[in-house]
């Protein structure tokens, strides 16, 4: 089920970028991959995935940045996004809101659990996302 | 006056009139006066004007022996105190002398008294300037109004956090003086408010009138003066600058926070694979070996971090024990190389050294000194990409006593604009973040050992693309 489904993750640490990746890849997802807030936006825009996993810190656009851009673009205005911070960041739900962001976890992170919360937001998108709008935040 | 003495006087006045009759009688009878008019109207007159004169002599006398009586009386209740004169008039005298003496003592009980109060007010005096003293010294902004809002007392201080002339404040209204609405506000409400006693503790920003200046946080502390009555007498508040105490607590969060995001990164890593294993999401050995790999190094780092905070916080802290002794940073700075000499060979990179004589040395804790060399030439190495070269050189100025390493490569550089933050904790630079891993701690540690443990200087210069030159400076022994 997971074979037509494409995710984005962006995160400047190489580490957690593969090992992300990998996880993704083994349970059958299509996973495009950024260093930095400006490449992971290039790709959305050009690659419209279903979903975008992104770390909070990062280079050129920060992660809510990064989700702010998208939800502007009509092209991408209805990827939702897992965000992934270190800092453990308190978000108010406005920014949330308008960041498209679902779900927020702190790193460390269990990959296993990250699989989960990926199925699970996935599963409950509407048809048609990704890239085509429709999901109503 | 008794009845006998009554009768005394009126017998004694008849016969004095009597007598001054009859001899006025005989000196008629003589013929002198011509015209005297013994008889008819006059001479009673003449007679009962005699009579009355007598009488007030009489009178006079016995009110003097009247008050005689009355000191002999106190002279009898206070022995040896008063002496009783003989007569009337004597003791008149003395009473009058009394009298005068009495006056002189009352003259001089009010002199007295006069000097009292003029100490009472000497003392008050010096009291008040004493507190104004207390008041002036302190660094707290301290403002006392009256119950009319006018500035009783203010200190320099408080004339530079309102920006007022204080020699020109006093006795002027506070709305005049102040210029802040909210403080006037709220020292009006503490005086009106009710009982007219009380203590009240507010946090109030001030903001000063040039716009370059950053507003300043304040806990101001009102309290009321009661008056005898117990009505609201005045107001007196000291408002406590807590700018830099609030940075200090903002600082402190932003590096918990930044300990707390450092520490976590490698953690995660560590964690994620740990886990990738168990699962068995490796599936070949190849990538196998790459996860005990990452753990490893990512163990590695997470150790090296929290050695260098720890590094840094004793260095912050005056903790660590500074052992100086004359080294010679040339040796310091060789051993320095051959440590890193087969990193730097992995990376195809030449290492090249121009090294001062062993015997210029520098009063230095060699394993501090040591670490510093050692992260400069670290850091070389991570951001010179491969086939690169690093220069060492170490040059002595003799006639301003110093000694100054320079470690030079032909890395990525770093941008002018993160120049002036990369020694500071956590800082790295964005676009070199891909180069190479770091705690973003080690030039850090190497501006602590250097300026806070050897009060030498440390200093960077680069170009972007080209390379960049750390170094340091210390100051040579004697």
């Amino acid at each position: 089920m997971n074979d037509n489904k494409t995710i984005l993750v962006a995160d400047d640490e190489t580490h957690i970028l593969n090992v992300v990746s990998l996880k993704l890849r083994n349970a059958g997802f299509r996973v495009l991959t950024a260093q930095d807030g400006q490449e992971a936006l290039d790709m959305a825009l050009a690659e419209r995935p279903d979903l975008v996993i992104t770390d909070y810190h990062m280079p050129l656009l920060s992660g809510l940045e990064l989700g702010q851009r998208l939800q502007e673009s009509p092209a991408t205005s209805g990827i939702p996004l897992i965000m992934l911070t270190a800092r453990g960041y308190h978000l108010e739900p406005i920014d949330t809101r308008a960041s498209g962001i679902l779900r927020l976890i702190s790193k460390p992170f269990s990959p296993r659990n990250l699989l989960s919360t990926v199925q699970e937001v996935l599963e409950c998108l509407p048809a048609g996302v990704g890239g085509n709008g429709g999901w109503d935040l | 006056m008794g009845r006998a003495k009554g009768l005394f006087v009126l017998t004694v006045t008849l016969l004095a009139a009597g007598l001054i009759y009859f001899a006025l009688g005989l000196l008629h009878a003589r013929g002198w006066p011509a015209a005297w008019p013994l008889g008819g109207a006059a001479t009673a007159c003449f007679f009962l004007a005699a009579c009355g004169g007598i009488a007030v002599v009489a009178l006079f006398y016995f009110a003097c022996d009247r008050l005689r009586a009355e000191v002999r009386r106190l002279s009898a209740s206070n022995p040896g105190q008063i002496a009783v004169p003989e007569t009337g008039f004597v003791f008149l005298g003395r009473a009058m002398g009394e009298l005068i003496e009495s006056a002189e003592r009352s003259i001089a009980d009010a002199a007295m008294r006069a000097q009292e109060l003029e100490i009472q007010l000497r003392v008050a005096t010096a009291e008040r300037r004493h507190a104004e003293a207390i008041i002036y010294s302190i660094s707290d902004a301290v403002v006392v109004t009256d119950r009319f809002d006018e500035l009783v007392l203010a200190n320099e201080s408080a004339a530079q956090t309102f920006d007022f002339e204080l020699a020109e404040a006093a006795r002027r209204p506070i709305d005049e003086v102040l210029r802040d609405a909210r403080m006037i506000e709220l020292i009006r409400g503490m005086r009106q408010s009710e009982g007219g006693s009380g203590r009240r503790v507010v946090e109030h920003v001030v903001r000063n009138n040039s716009p370059d200046a950053a507003p300043r946080v304040y806990r101001a502390t009102l309290s009321s003066v009661a008056g005898a009555d117990g009505s609201p007498a005045g107001v007196v508040a000291v408002l406590h600058d807590m700018t830099r105490e609030k940075e200090v607590a903002e600082m402190k969060n932003d590096f918990v926070s930044m300990v707390s995001h450092e520490l976590r990164t490698p953690l995660a890593s560590i964690k994620a694979y740990v886990e990738m294993l168990i699962d068995g999401e490796a599936r070949d050995a190849k990538t196998e070996r790459e996860f005990y790999d990452v753990i490893q190094n990512e163990a590695n780092r997470l150790g090296r971090l929290i050695d260098n905070i720890l590094n840094i916080s004793r260095i912050e802290s005056g903790l660590v024990r500074v052992n100086r002794q004359p080294q010679s940073l040339a040796v310091i700075v060789k051993d320095a190389m051959e440590v890193i000499a087969p990193q730097a060979s992995q990376k195809q990179i030449t290492m090249t050294e121009d090294l001062t004589p062993v015997f210029y040395q520098t009063s230095a804790d060699r394993d501090m000194l040591y670490q510093a060399v050692l992260n400069l030439l670290s850091n070389a190495v991570k951001y010179t990409p491969v086939g690169g070269s690093i220069a060492v050189r170490i040059s002595v100025d003799e006639t301003q006593k110093k000694v100054v390493t320079r470690i030079s490569d032909t890395g990525v550089g770093i941008p002018p604009k993160d120049l002036p933050f990369v020694f500071d904790k956590f800082f790295r630079a964005e676009a070199n973040n891909r180069m190479a891993s770091g705690t973003g701690l080690g030039l850090s540690l190497v501006k602590h050992i250097i300026e806070s443990a050897h009060k030498g200087r440390v200093f960077v210069e680069s170009h972007v693309g080209k390379g960049s030159c750390f170094g340091f400076e210390l100051d040579l022994c004697e």
